[in-house]
């Protein structure tokens, strides 16, 4: 298990057919610790899916450093494993194959493909299904499938780049506490990227706030509600402090937003 | 008790016979064949239009018969799927390589696209004289008809179908430490099959009409060759015989590689 | 920005490079002795006599024959593609009654029927623009056919809830709904309708683009051919990049509903 540190971050792109590098995220620094629940919230383009690839190694950083358990991230890695918003699942293959899939690319060491994936699809509960196919699944169990196959490379840092957002209310509710439950087991380090202010609390430990223009943390808002967390938490008086604060950041941002429509 | 099984027995009858009454457009399409058919036959009989050029389904019957047993039927046959199968071997051991090295390199697609679709929309038919004077008017001008009409189709299919691989899974496989060479094998080639087929799919059309092209124009066997020949001497039945041939062998290669195809897209929803 | 421009231009630069690459490529092999000039000539020869055909006319006599055929059969192609196929798009009985004879029509090879042909129009313009007629039909009648058949249901629910009766549905949102898979049908006879024309000359004309390819082939002229194959490859090409234009064009609507 490891703690992430990040260091001054700072993350350019080039608009395609632009002129201008645009800084999608600035002068960002984090710490988390290890077996950290953390989120990060913020309105669109704040930069925190970019935030969340550039910690997988999946996007360039032009500046600063990001350290897993003091090693620099230079690329992808086995110490990491990302969860996207789209389940990402080979149509071709069944379940049990996708779940594999990690494994084969990382040449897991670990013991043997079938067993280790076995277990992780029973632990998302989807044991009935290894023989299907995607396209016989639903929304939510294939994201529990994307899951699984995360863990399937026993990561030290779990990255999910709002894997629900996809999904219907009901089923996002559900695959929250499914989620904690799969958590409690082995309370990885996770970085979770959302838009929903009430699962960012649900769910975490620490909650990182980002603004735009360019991308930079606001704030970061320690959860200190009591663990395991259970659905009863959402309609308690502290949970709705938390949710006042929050909203009142994502209005600021909406202010600020149309500032700048009226003045351009 | 012996009343109520009966009664479920008669009760499961009624239902198959309700199961199998037909559709009202299957009904038509066999009334509108039918039509084609009686008109067909009783027309020339009738003197509306002239026998000689239209024979009729029964004498086509008959001259079907006689091919099969007394027209080397089989060699002919032999002589053109031999030309077919050649052409397209060929043209599948050409075109797949270089339309998953089109696919992946972009490079080699901004150099070599345009001459490449230039060559797909051209009727490459056209070269079939070209042809024949490199190579004569044997078996080899054939399967080199055959191996151009098939090439194009393939080699475009395959390239798009690489391009158009959700770059979703590739995403997922990179975050996963794949390497190029396996993102090539478990997601690139699985990921454009559909289109590949696709690509053999338009290829079989192109090569059978190659085929028969190829050997009406100049030929000393096969199957257009026979066409040929049959329509010079107007034996129109015969003639139908081997154009029906013809077109019942294309169809079930088509559908053969459409079987295929629908199977591997199943893996698909959308 | 100047290395976004350049990716564009890129693809054009060496789209550019390529062609003239090949010519370049083509002159050095047979000039070098690579490969005999017999079998494709040099560029340079089919460029002479490019200028030798057009300036006897010969050239233009068989373009103009080949494309008169050309439009004789597009437009018999497409009046009665686009006919029966609103026919049998609009009704059902329609589409089931001509099914088996289109699905007969796309397996069988339409140039094995070709003596079929000769026997009954003779060699020369009808059987030509006969065969034409029918390489170009198939994919006019196919989109037609589509196009009206599956039309936008959520349109037509929207139509019918404002009392809309069929007649209506049919002129204002069928017919114009379909108008993009009718033209990109077009695109596709245009070309098949170019085929047709050129590979029936092939084998009984006295003039046109095929014609001349069979006749010189008789005679072993390579250079001669290959001035008329080049032309009928370039006229494909300008023929479906026209097209391609006008399918972009009634298309403009389309994009911001297909996102």
């Amino acid at each position: 298990m490891a703690g992430i540190e990040i260091r001054n971050l700072r993350i350019e792109y080039r608009i395609p057919n632009g002129e201008e590098l645009f800084t999608a995220v600035n002068d960002v620094s984090l710490s988390v610790r290890e077996g950290e629940f953390v989120s990060i919230v913020g309105s669109s383009g704040c930069g925190k899916s970019t935030l969340l690839l550039s910690v997988a190694g999946l996007v360039k950083v032009a500046r600063g450093s990001i350290a897993i358990d003091e090693r620099i991230v230079t690329g992808p890695g086995p110490d990491r494993a990302v969860v996207f918003q789209d389940a990402s699942l080979l149509p071709w293959r069944t379940v049990l194959g996708n779940v594999r899939f990690g494994l084969e690319m990382q040449r897991w060491t670990g013991g043997d493909y079938t067993e280790r994936a076995m277990s992780m699809i029973r632990l998302v509960g989807l044991g009935r299904f290894a023989d299907y196919h995607p396209h016989q699944l639903s929304g939510g169990m294939r994201q529990r499938a994307n899951i699984a196959r995360a863990l399937a490379v026993d990561p030290e840092v779990l990255l999910m780049d709002e894997p629900f957002g996809a999904l219907d209310a009901q089923t996002r509710e559900i695959m929250g506490e499914e989620l904690l439950r799969i958590w409690e087991k082995n309370k990885k380090t996770a970085l979770f990227v959302t838009h929903d202010i009430d699962e960012a609390i649900f769910l975490s430990d620490k909650i990182v706030v980002m603004g735009r223009n360019p991308g930079h943390i606001k704030e970061v808002i320690e959860v200190d509600l009591p663990r395991p967390r259970k659905p009863e938490i959402l309609d308690t008086p502290r949970f709705t402090e938390f949710r006042r604060r929050l909203r009142a950041h994502l209005a600021a941002d909406m202010a600020g937003m149309h500032l700048v429509e009226e003045v351009a | 008790m012996g009343m109520a099984v009966t009664s479920i027995r008669d009760a499961s009858r009624r239902n198959v016979l309700q199961g199998w009454y037909p559709k009202r457009s299957s009904m038509v399409s066999f009334l509108s064949v039918a039509a084609f058919f009686i008109l067909w036959q009783v027309a020339p009989e009738l003197g509306w239009v002239n026998g000689r050029f239209t024979s009729q389904p029964s004498q086509v019957f008959l001259a079907g018969i006689d091919v099969v047993l007394h027209d080397n039927f089989f060699y002919h046959a032999r002589i053109s799927l031999t030309e077919l199968a050649l052409g397209f071997a060929l043209a599948l051991a050409v075109s797949i390589p270089l339309g998953v090295l089109l696919g992946t390199s972009q490079t080699a697609r901004y150099l070599i696209d345009p001459p490449l679709m230039a060559l797909y929309i051209a009727p490459t038919l056209v070269l079939l004289p070209i042809l024949v004077v490199w190579l004569g008017i044997g078996m080899a001008s054939k399967v080199a008809i055959v191996f151009l009409g098939a090439l194009f189709p393939i080699v475009v299919n395959t390239m798009a179908g690489m391009r158009e691989v959700d770059s979703k899974l590739i995403r997922a496989a990179r975050s996963f430490g794949a390497s190029k060479f396996d993102i090539f094998i478990q997601i690139l080639i699985p990921g454009s099959l559909p289109s590949i087929l696709t690509g053999i799919r338009l290829a079989v059309g192109r090569a059978v009409l190659g085929v028969v092209v190829g050997e009406l124009f100049v030929s000393q066997a096969g199957i257009g060759h026979q066409l040929n020949t049959y329509g010079s001497s107007m034996r129109i039945d015969r003639l139908l015989v081997y154009a029906l041939v013809v077109s019942a062998f294309g169809y079930a290669l088509t559908a053969a590689v459409r079987a295929i195809e629908a199977h591997v897209r199943t893996w698909r929803p959308e | 920005m100047m290395m976004d421009v350049f990716m564009r231009r890129q693809a054009l630069i060496l789209g550019t490079f390529s062609l003239v690459g090949i010519i370049v490529l083509w002159q050095v092999a047979v000039a070098s002795g690579a490969i005999n000039p017999f079998f494709i000539s040099t560029p340079a020869a089919v460029w002479e006599e490019f200028l030798v055909q057009l300036g006897d006319g010969s050239l233009l006599t068989n373009i103009a024959a080949s494309l008169y055929s050309f439009a004789l059969a597009l437009g018999l192609a497409v009046a009665v593609g686009i006919g029966l196929g609103i026919l049998a798009g609009w009704f059902r009985d329609a589409e089931a009654a001509l099914e088996p004879f289109i699905w007969f029509k796309y397996s069988a090879p339409t140039v094995a029927f070709y003596p079929l042909f000769i026997a009954w129009l003779g060699y020369g313009t009808p059987t030509i623009v006969a065969i034409a007629f029918l390489f170009a039909l198939t994919p006019i009648y196919a989109n037609t056919l589509s196009g009206i058949k599956n039309v936008d249901r959520d349109l037509k629910r929207v139509a019918t809830s404002f009392g809309g009766r069929p007649y209506d549905i049919f002129f204002r949102i069928a017919l114009p709904g379909s108008v993009p898979v009718i033209v990109a049908g077009l695109r596709l006879g245009v070309g098949r309708a170019l085929t047709g024309v050129v590979v029936a000359e092939l084998f009984g004309a006295n003039a046109g683009l095929g014609y001349s390819i069979a006749y010189y082939a008789q005679m072993l002229q390579t250079t001669q051919m290959m001035v008329s194959i080049v032309v009928i490859i370039l006229l494909g090409v300008a023929m479906t990049q026209a097209l391609s234009f006008v399918e972009k064009q009634t298309d403009a609507w389309r994009t911001s509903h297909d996102t």
